[in-house]
């Protein structure tokens, strides 16, 4: 091989590099972490989704993403400050890690070892830890951790009495747990949506103060015979509360005050919404019990 | 490819020794790993195993409702997503083509005989980068799996490998298409590094040979035995793929033990030392040998015992090899062999001439 042609084969060489450099800077750098193909092209899907969001339909659904078996009897969603989502099964305390971005669960894990059982509602996360609230109440805290099962400590609210817990979720800036009921027991408030407020840590001394909103307000031209939220969060840009609702498969906005924000349908194909999160980039997420289809998680765009 | 040789041999000081120059190889490869880790971020998700412990601490892809409801196989690929599927795929083939080609050295250098077969060779580059693209393409996908099966079930490959280690090659270049595929080329990188270095060592210390078998330069004994005796005009090879299967630093130690002999021995086309062989029938062995020996000493310029066939239950035979005084006949040398062991022999002869030349005849 002459000179000329050395030459030509080093500045193609070269020239060839410079590209890859180039192309791997700008499409990879900011992408810490991938999976297979077929995951790196949802990931870009969801991107571009998102970020055209604003052109579609408002109630057209960024993704979703359909859970296998052992979660078709999905309830609450919990999302992490650094932006991880888990959820949880019905029955069996056993959480599970997703990748709500690419449809992937990442990880699982039990509460207890073995894991404890009982009739799980919702979950929610504080700081890097996550609390687990049964129907009556019942507090479950643990720490997210990489094992295969994780000690626990429980803690009764005992306000089982009261109503049927369903909805929970963490409230930063009172530093207390939001817990909303599905059916309230005392008479004078079942016509009202009530949530307490659990202080923690929790002292003895502590008073429970609630927020009730009255079915009348939330209700409107819905035509609804009650509103039973299933669970709740907080929107982080307003603050405002977020609950679905499941028999009424409808969101509801309303002021750390009890104010009506709106309150209306969820868009057609939930069968039964059991959890809602909202991202800090926007993206509002609500999670389905399967019934004849399979569990799902729904991503829309938030504020729709 | 004269470009990169010369980079080895660079690095290698031109030394020819396999080790060597494998070493050297990986270490250009590192090199241009690290340029690539240093430039491109993504190609550290290639290295760093990521996707093979998400395999195997259970992750688990979702089905995509949206894209089962328009009746869509799969996500849609956006521009974006197109370049890092190309980019992915490029990186993975040629890093797979870069760990499979010093194994397609190694091949091709570490045998006890040249006669391996090309095909292996060039399905040892081939196969692997087949392997990492359908691993890319089935990855976690359980219906892919299925129908790759039944693909695959339609096809038949099949060969009869003349050595067990063309099929270790063969999984070898399975596995590193397969960990190239998962994205996880540190595991590939590992097995071609550790793959080559323990099939040149075993083959440098010929490890497991069957120490009752003669070793390659134990079976150039006899060569050069014949070459010290000057036995025969030209030396002759006892086995073609022996010379092959030397080392380069037996086969430099052979040649200079020949060059060694042959200096103290001079031109190999002299005089022969013997001109005739005397065959001898007999059963009283050591007698007739007492006395033969004695007639050799008289009529023969000099002689050696050659061989002694003993026969169970015949009588046994004497080889010598003899160099017979011009003025001594054919007829005169047998006679006083008859009279000093006439009753000790059943039969006796003397071929006269270059007796091996005449064996050599005689065997044609």
């Amino acid at each position: 091989m002459n000179a000329g042609r050395w030459r030509s084969g080093g500045l193609l060489g070269l020239g060839a590099l410079s590209l890859l450099t180039a192309c791997g800077k700008q499409a990879f750098r900011a992408q810490a972490r991938a999976d297979s193909i077929v995951v790196v092209q949802r990931e870009a899907h969801f991107r571009e989704a998102l970020a055209h969001s604003g052109e579609r339909d408002g109630d057209a659904p960024i993704a979703r993403w359909e859970l296998p078996a052992r979660l078709k009897e999905i309830s609450g969603l919990a999302l992490t400050a650094d932006g991880r989502l888990f959820t949880h099964g019905d029955e069996r305390a056993r959480i599970y890690q997703i990748d709500y971005r690419r449809g992937v669960i990442e990880r699982e894990f039990d509460v207890g070892n073995p894991a404890i059982h009982g009739d799980f509602e919702a979950i929610t996360s504080v700081g890097d830890s996550l609390y687990l609230m049964d129907s009556e109440g019942v507090l479950y805290h643990f720490a997210i951790g990489d094992s295969t099962a994780v000690p626990y400590t429980r803690e009764d609210t005992d306000l089982g009495s009261k109503c049927e817990f369903e909805a929970m979720t963490f409230d930063p800036h009172i530093n207390a747990l939001l817990l909303g009921c599905k059916r309230v027991h005392d008479k004078g408030m079942r016509d009202s949506v009530i949530i307490f407020r659990w202080k923690i840590p929790h002292a003895s001394t502590d008073t429970v103060e609630h927020i009730g909103v009255a079915f009348d307000k939330l209700v409107g031209n819905n035509g609804w015979d009650g509103v039973h939220p299933s669970d709740i969060t907080i929107d982080p840009r307003s603050g405002n509360y977020v609950l679905v609702a499941s028999k009424e498969k409808a969101i509801i906005e309303i002021t750390p005050a009890g104010e009506v924000v709106f309150a209306r349908p969820l868009p057609s194909g939930h069968s039964q919404p059991e959890g809602v999160a909202i991202t800090r980039d926007g993206v509002l997420i609500v999670s389905d019990e399967g019934e004849s289809s399979p569990g799902a998680i729904t991503l829309y765009r938030w504020p729709r | 490819m004269g470009w990169f040789k010369r980079l080895i041999d660079f690095f290698t000081l031109g030394s020819d020794r396999p080790i060597r120059r494998l070493i050297a190889y990986y270490v250009v490869l590192g090199a241009v790993v690290f340029l690539l880790f240093h430039f491109i971020p993504f190609f550290d998700r290639l290295l760093s195993g990521e996707h093979i412990q998400d395999i195997t601490k259970n992750p688990q892809l979702l089905d995509d409702g949206l894209a089962a409801a328009k009746g869509k196989g799969g996500p849609i690929a956006d521009g974006s997503s197109r370049l890092d599927l190309t980019i992915t795929a490029v990186m993975v083939m040629m890093s797979t083509l870069a760990l499979m080609l010093p194994v397609s050295w190694v091949f091709m250098s570490a045998r006890r005989t040249r006669d391996f077969n090309q095909s292996i060779v060039q399905t040892l580059i081939i196969l692997p980068i087949v392997v990492a693209g359908i691993v890319l393409v089935v990855r976690t996908s359980l219906a892919l799996a299925f129908s790759l099966g039944g693909i695959v079930a339609g096809l038949r490959f099949r060969t009869t490998m003349r050595d067990v280690r063309d099929t270790v090659y063969i999984f070898l270049g399975i596995g590193v298409g397969l960990a190239a595929g998962v994205e996880s080329l540190t595991v590939a990188a590992v097995l071609s590094i550790v793959f080559n270095f323990v099939v040149l060592l075993t083959w440098r210390y010929d490890f497991g040979r069957n120490v009752l078998e003669p070793t390659a330069a134990s079976a150039w004994t006899e060569p050069l035995t014949e070459l010290a005796d000057n036995r025969v005009d030209a030396v002759s090879v006892p086995d073609r793929d022996l010379v092959l299967a030397l080392s380069p630093k037996k086969a430099a130690a052979l040649a200079k033990r020949f060059n060694r002999v042959r200096k103290i021995l001079g031109p190999t086309k002299k005089k022969p030392r013997f001109n005739a062989i005397l065959s001898v029938t007999t059963e009283s062995l050591s007698e007739a040998q007492e006395r033969i020996q004695v007639v050799l000493d008289g009529l023969a310029r000099r002689w050696r015992l050659d061989q002694v066939i003993t026969n169970e239950g015949k009588p046994s035979e004497l080889y010598y090899l003899v160099g017979v005084r011009k003025e001594i006949t054919r007829d005169r040398f047998l006679t006083a062999v008859r009279a000093s062991a006439g009753d000790k022999v059943l039969a006796v002869d003397l071929e006269i001439g270059d007796p091996v030349a005449t064996e050599k005849r005689e065997a044609k």
